[in-house]
């Protein structure tokens, strides 16, 4: 008895240390993943290398499928890849990797690129195979010096990070998420050198999931760079800050090649012909960029960061962000307009410029106009925003505008408010036996305009109007129809679109006995929003913030009376709500029916009460008018 | 798959002719091209695609090469059709050459822009692609043409195709097919219009001309991609060549080494250790469902071109294969375990159709291995499958057969047991006191594909795909669902029983199921069968229906009445729709209740027997088809008596 007990308790301290990862029950994990990122000063310059490490362990023999496609060690022209040793360890011994092969990187939406990967394949990966890999960065660039993330896409036993830093090198690093693990750290100083070392325990898995937040906000991970170097009593500064960061940047963007420029000038002169103001000028300019530059994007080297010379982008008619920036910055300072090159991070970066002054805050460029004092962003890669909205993907984030030489400034992009994403639907209803017709026009502004006109561009594919309609808005069931649609001239830029058309939904309403039954929400916004957290594992991500109006009204058919309609309400929080209400005149019924959504995230702690509202809301979606035959 | 070259074949000294595609040439001064009424709508209009293949022989060294010349002229009308077309794409495998490329846009007010041949890529080495020449169109714009005109040089093989339907309108398409004197064939797929004889600068050539070829047709329950349009071809230097002789040739080549004369030591002592110490009591269903299980639970099937990957020896030791090479392995075990075999020669019957009467390489993509004992197929390279009847991207196709004599015969892979694939489901439907939340408890049993596609499903699928896929097996589309119950069983893919079912218990709560109607309750009972899949035909079916494979379903729906309630509505449960051809039943769906006490009891059953039906049957099809959909709108009303 005594026996028991004691091992009970036992047991319940290693519990209490521990994360509740079953590894066990994992298809592979890894017993180990470590970098140890190395800087030394080699001949007054400076030498740089990772070593990677990576142990996984496999628990049953799903992997051999998976793995048949291969392991990539990615890399850039900024990196070499060196000394890669491979094996799989099983029950009757070692298995060395004897095939590499190295690829250059294709797609992603990215035309051309200088990502190259090395492949291989573990094999034997069955049950109770262990792997090992082993390989070698070596980092040319010292603004590269990139990060360490201690989980990854299946848990891992034991992730180390360690840095030696010569002395004469300044060191920056930060960290993000570390208190949600289980993590020692050390820095050790030696004569020559200092070594940081941060090691970290049962760390589950991180996975993106298309619908959360990007997977960094929640991941515990370790940014580093170079604040500078001493060399014969000469500091020679990397990173220390944003200005040097902006140095870098401007040191590139001041090699463009602007040959021809006053070409590019003649075609924005002819752009803004006869107009005056400063806000009209910048918007046709906007305009011709977003409809006569095409976007194919190239990732090559420096040339990644250095935008192609404006008269070669407009006489190609394609470019990527940073080439229709530097065209659209070009147009607008010859016109009086003044703009600048701004580099920022898409939503999906969560860093700040302040933070972490390097590479990986950014990954895209825009420019910034300063028009009657108000600073705005112009994005000509999101070919249908309107003029004066920054592309929803750079929402809330910092924009680093480069003033001149030395000068730059960060500012924060606006979240768009809810009312710019405005949509209104009128919808008239009425039946005919169980079939429901109706009559529907849709006006929509902002980010809500621009989903709709990228969509039946390009996500429409073969799809008939209707099929496109019916997917896109799920109005009534699965047996609507759509007939008499208008989309509209998806061609030409406006501040807000109109599309119409008709529906017939077959079995809709239902007739029994004398009664009819009749949903009049025919469109179930939000209805399918329920979250199961363990589908979101890292908060949900919301697009944009918007309001849907909806106004339908139904011409009680004679012969009928009303018996009974749904009670107005209402549940308006402050991040997002609904209301319902519903009005009789005459035999005219009208139902004015509100949602909106006022927050980008719904962050993990606020999922419960977040489903009690999308609950509230289907509770009054379920909701029927009755109308009974006048006898 | 394996390359196969029929170099041996080739026996021939002819004279070299002279190279048409040097006197080929686009237009000096071209004008934009107008687009007809019906083009209007389009995105993109190819206005010409012309494709000139070229065999030529040197004179002196006798070697042949192939020419191959592509022209096209693509209007673009908007975003859409320039983002379609303003990347182009050559690919360049093996010892492909570039003999000279030309890229213009030629714009609404006649401007041209040229292509700047300095601003061509190249890209090595893209996945099973191999590499590529890459350029981005430059000065295209809406309402422009496009214009790209090159010939490669590629080393000597007879074989090749050209694909004349793709996702945009092609006003006109033309090849040109020129063999000189050596001996070239050529067919066409997909359409009626064959290659004519005819005359170019004096050379004898085979020219077919297409006209307003339609966009290729997504269509559900079809296999698209086999029906578009395109031709196929061969060339020798020597007339004798019989397509009887192409076929012996590479299946007799590819063959020989899958049926091993010998076992392979290490594969006995595996067999012995790993497989089975007795084999006398075992049937041959269960000798190879060992040896699949056995093979897929500890080769990887990779994918790069290390040639080792084919060889015995190197794949029992690395535990790797290449696609073919494991046939060997699959050899080497089923010959241990004296298992007879047949490996079967096809293609994926969504890609390709197999055509016995014309040799193409195409069709030799997909190998499996037939067992006619038992007539159940492995598939050696499907992880998700194990032992089964033909899997679903192969059943309905051509196949060659051949035995361990190396002797073969074609025969269409069809399904052995009728009753293979089916669902049964058993539901109980209870409703709370206060009427506002409803619980279905649920017992489902999936047979034959559908047994073997969910063990696959739950084994391998990982986050987004798994939840979704048990949101399907409890019932999809109920928005505010509570799953208080999911058990499986029978779920290990690797199983030696023949056709064991996977087995799902589930206990669900929902209240958007229930509708308070003034007193009375709407009850959506048709939605607890999960989304149906509603098949619309808003334009005119193009392709022959092709389901995965035959199946049924069988519903029993019981719901619990609660005291004091009356129904109303129930003739929405009963639907009766089928397609009978010539007498005999194809497919139906039928549902129908009765009450029994204080119970409602449905039932359905909803049956496909066949997985090929002809268009002229499609809207037959559909009402059956669309019937599930009907159902799962179907709703009952529950009134206090």
């Amino acid at each position: 008895m005594k026996k028991t007990l004691f091992a009970l308790i036992l047991i319940c301290q290693i519990s209490w240390g521990q994360h509740p990862i079953d590894f066990d029950n994992e298809d592979y994990y890894f017993l180990k993943r470590s970098h140890h990122l190395k800087i030394e000063l080699v001949e007054q310059k400076l030498k740089i290398e990772n070593e990677v490490f990576e142990k996984a362990k496999f628990n049953n023999g799903k992997m051999l499928y998976l793995f048949g496609s291969g392991e990539y060690i990615h890399f850039d022209s900024f990196t070499e890849i060196e000394n890669i040793d491979a094996f799989t360890e099983t029950s009757s011994g070692i298995i060395k990797v004897d095939h590499f092969e190295t690829k250059d990187q294709f797609g992603g939406g990215v035309f051309f690129s200088d990502q190259q990967s090395i492949n291989f394949v573990f094999p034997a990966v069955g049950k109770d195979a262990v792997t090992t890999l082993r390989y070698k960065e070596i980092i040319e660039d010292p603004h590269f010096l990139g990060s360490f993330r201690f989980g990854t896409y299946v848990p891992t036993k034991e992730a180390v990070y360690t840095i030696e830093v010569p002395k004469g090198v300044e060191l920056g690093y930060k960290t993000f998420n570390l208190d949600s693990i289980d993590i020692t750290y050390e820095k050790i100083e030696n004569k020559k050198n200092t070594l940081y070392s941060w090691k970290a325990n049962n760390i589950k898995q991180f996975r993106k999931s298309e619908e959360s937040l990007s997977v960094l906000n929640y991941l515990p991970h370790i940014i580093v760079h170079i604040k500078n170097y001493t060399v014969k009593r000469k500091t020679i500064p990397v990173l220390n800050d944003v200005s040097d960061l902006y140095a870098w940047y401007h040191s590139l963007t001041s090699q463009v090649d602007e040959t021809n420029i006053a070409e590019v000038h003649a075609i924005a002169d002819k752009i803004v012909d006869g107009l005056s103001s400063n806000k009209e000028k910048a918007k046709v300019i906007f305009n011709w960029v977003q409809s006569h530059i095409n976007y194919v994007a190239f990732e090559d080297g420096l040339g990644g960061f250095i935008p192609r010379g404006s008269f070669s982008v407009c006489t190609k008619k394609y470019g990527d962000c940073k080439d229709m920036a530097n065209l659209l910055y070009v147009m607008l300072n010859h016109v009086g307009v003044e703009a600048y090159h701004t580099w920022i991070g898409t939503r999906d970066r969560p860093y700040s410029y302040y933070e972490v002054p390097t590479p990986v805050v950014d990954n895209h460029m825009i420019t910034a106009a300063i028009i009657d004092g108000t600073t705005i962003f112009l994005d000509a890669t999101d070919s249908y925003v309107p003029f004066g909205m920054p592309s929803s993907f750079i929402q809330g984030k910092e924009a680093l505008l480069g003033i001149s030489k030395d000068e730059y400034r960060i500012i924060k992009v606006p979240v768009q408010e809810k009312e710019i994403n405005h949509t209104v639907i009128k919808t008239s209803v009425s039946i005919k036996r169980d079939t429901v017709r109706a009559t529907s026009t849709r006006i929509m502004k902002g980010y809500d305009m621009v989903d709709f006109i990228f969509d039946a561009k390009f996500k429409k594919d073969e799809k008939t109007d209707a099929e496109y309609l019916n997917s896109k808005y799920e109005i009534g069931n699965n047996k609507t129809t759509f007939s008499n649609i208008d989309l509209g001239d998806l061609n030409s830029l406006n501040d807000s679109y109109s599309i119409k058309y008709d529906i017939d939904i077959f079995n809709y309403s239902r007739t029994i006995g004398s009664k009819i039954f009749l949903n009049l929400t025919l469109e179930k916004t939000l209805a399918k929003d329920i979250i199961l957290s363990e589908n979101h594992p890292f908060g949900k991500k919301i697009d944009h913030k918007f309001v849907r109006d909806y106004s339908t009204t139904f011409v009680i058919p004679e012969g009928y009376q009303l018996k009974s309609i749904p009670e107005n309400t209402a549940n308006e929080l402050e991040d997002y709500g609904f209301s319902f209400k519903y009005t009789l005149k005459d035999n005219k019924l009208t139902v004015d029916q509100q949602i909106y959504m006022n927050t980008l995230a719904i962050k993990n702690e606020q999922f419960e009460n977040y489903n009690i509202f999308i609950k509230s809301l289907l509770k009054v979606y379920k909701k029927s008018i009755v109308l009974e035959k006048i006898q | 798959m394996k390359k196969i070259v029929v170099i041996a074949l080739l026996i021939s000294a002819s004279n070299s002719f002279s190279q048409y595609y040097k006197t080929y040439d686009w237009e000096t001064n071209p004008k934009i091209q107008e687009l007809k009424s019906y083009e209007l709508q389009e995105s993109s209009v190819a206005i010409l695609k012309r494709n000139i293949v070229e065999y030529v022989q040197s004179k002196t060294t006798k070697n042949i090469i192939v020419l191959e010349t592509t022209h096209n002229i693509i209007h673009v009308s908007d975003e859409k059709g320039i983002q379609r077309h303003n990347q182009v794409y050559i690919p360049m495998r093996g010892e492909t050459k570039l003999r000279g490329i030309k890229a213009r846009t030629i714009a609404k007010d006649g401007s041209i822009t040229n292509l700047d041949e300095n601003n061509i890529k190249q890209v090595e080495n893209i996945d099973s692609y191999g590499n590529f020449q890459i350029f981005a169109i430059e000065g295209a714009q809406i309402d422009s043409d496009i214009e790209l005109l090159y010939t490669t040089e590629r080393s000597y093989t007879p074989f090749g195709s050209e694909l004349f339907q793709t996702d945009y309108f092609i006003r006109r398409a033309e090849m040109v097919f020129i063999t000189s004197e050596l001996f070239g064939q050529i067919k066409t797929y997909n359409t009626d219009q064959e290659f004519e004889r005819t005359y170019l600068n004096n050379l004898l050539v085979q020219e077919l001309v297409l006209s307003n070829i339609p966009p290729i047709a997504e269509e559900e329950y079809s296999a698209t991609d086999a029906n578009k349009i395109y031709t196929a071809y061969q060339c020798f230097g020597n007339t004798e060549v019989t397509q009887d002789i192409l076929w012996s040739n590479t299946i007799g080549n590819l063959a020989k080494d899958l049926f091993p004369l010998e076992t392979n030591e290490t594969v006995f002592k595996e067999v012995e250790k790993n497989i089975i110490k007795t084999q006398d009591s075992l049937s041959v269903f269960e000798k190879s469902a060992f040896v699949d299980n056995y093979i897929k639970s500890n080769f990887t099937v990779v994918e790069n071109r290390n040639t080792q990957l084919e060889e015995i020896d190197y794949i029992l030791k690395n535990r790797s294969s290449s696609d073919f090479g494991i046939l060997k392995v699959y050899g080497h075990f089923l010959r241990a375990l004296d298992v007879d075999y047949e490996i079967v020669v096809t293609a994926n019957r969504y890609t390709h159709r197999f055509d016995p009467e014309f040799y193409n390489p195409n069709a030799l993509r997909e190998f499996l291995i037939y067992l006619p004992e038992i007539k159940q197929y492995i598939s050696p390279t499907r992880i998700d499958y194990r032992i089964s009847e033909a899997p679903t991207n192969i059943l309905g196709n051509y196949g060659a057969f051949v035995n361990k004599d190396l002797e073969f015969h074609f025969s269409k892979i069809t399904q052995y047991d009728p009753e293979y694939s089916r669902i049964k489901r058993v539901m109980d439907i209870n409703f709370s006191e206060e009427f506002d939340k409803v619980t279905v408890d649920e017992s489902q049993e999936y047979y034959g594909h559908w047994g073997v596609q969910n063990r696959a499903y739950m084994a391998l699928m990982t986050g987004d795909n798994k939840a979704n896929f048990k949101d399907y097996l409890t019932g999809s589309g109920i928005e505010d669902k509570k799953v208080i119950k999911l058990e499986l069983d029978n779920t290990d893919m690797n199983q030696t029983v023949y056709n064991l079912p996977y087995i799902v218990n589930s206990t669900i709560e929902s209240s958007a199921l229930i509708e308070d109607a003034g007193g009375s309750y709407i009850f959506q009972v048709g939605k607890i069968i999960g989304i149906q899949s509603e098949l619309y035909q808003e334009t005119k079916r193009l392709n022959p229906i092709e389901m995965q494979y035959p199946n049924r379903y069988n519903y029993t729906i019981t719901v619990d009445i609660p005291k004091g309630y009356s129904l109303e509505g129930l003739e929405s449960l009963v639907i009766d729709k089928k397609l009978e051809v010539d007498e005999k039943l194809l497919c139906k769906f039928q549902s129908n209740y009765k009450i029994e006490k204080n119970k409602l009891v449905i039932s359905i059953e909803e049956e496909y027997k066949v997985n090929e039906y002809a268009i002229e049957d499609y809207e037959a099809f559909r009402h059956v088809i669309n019937a599930a959909s009907d159902f799962n709108k179907a709703a009952i009303l529950f009134s206090e008596e």
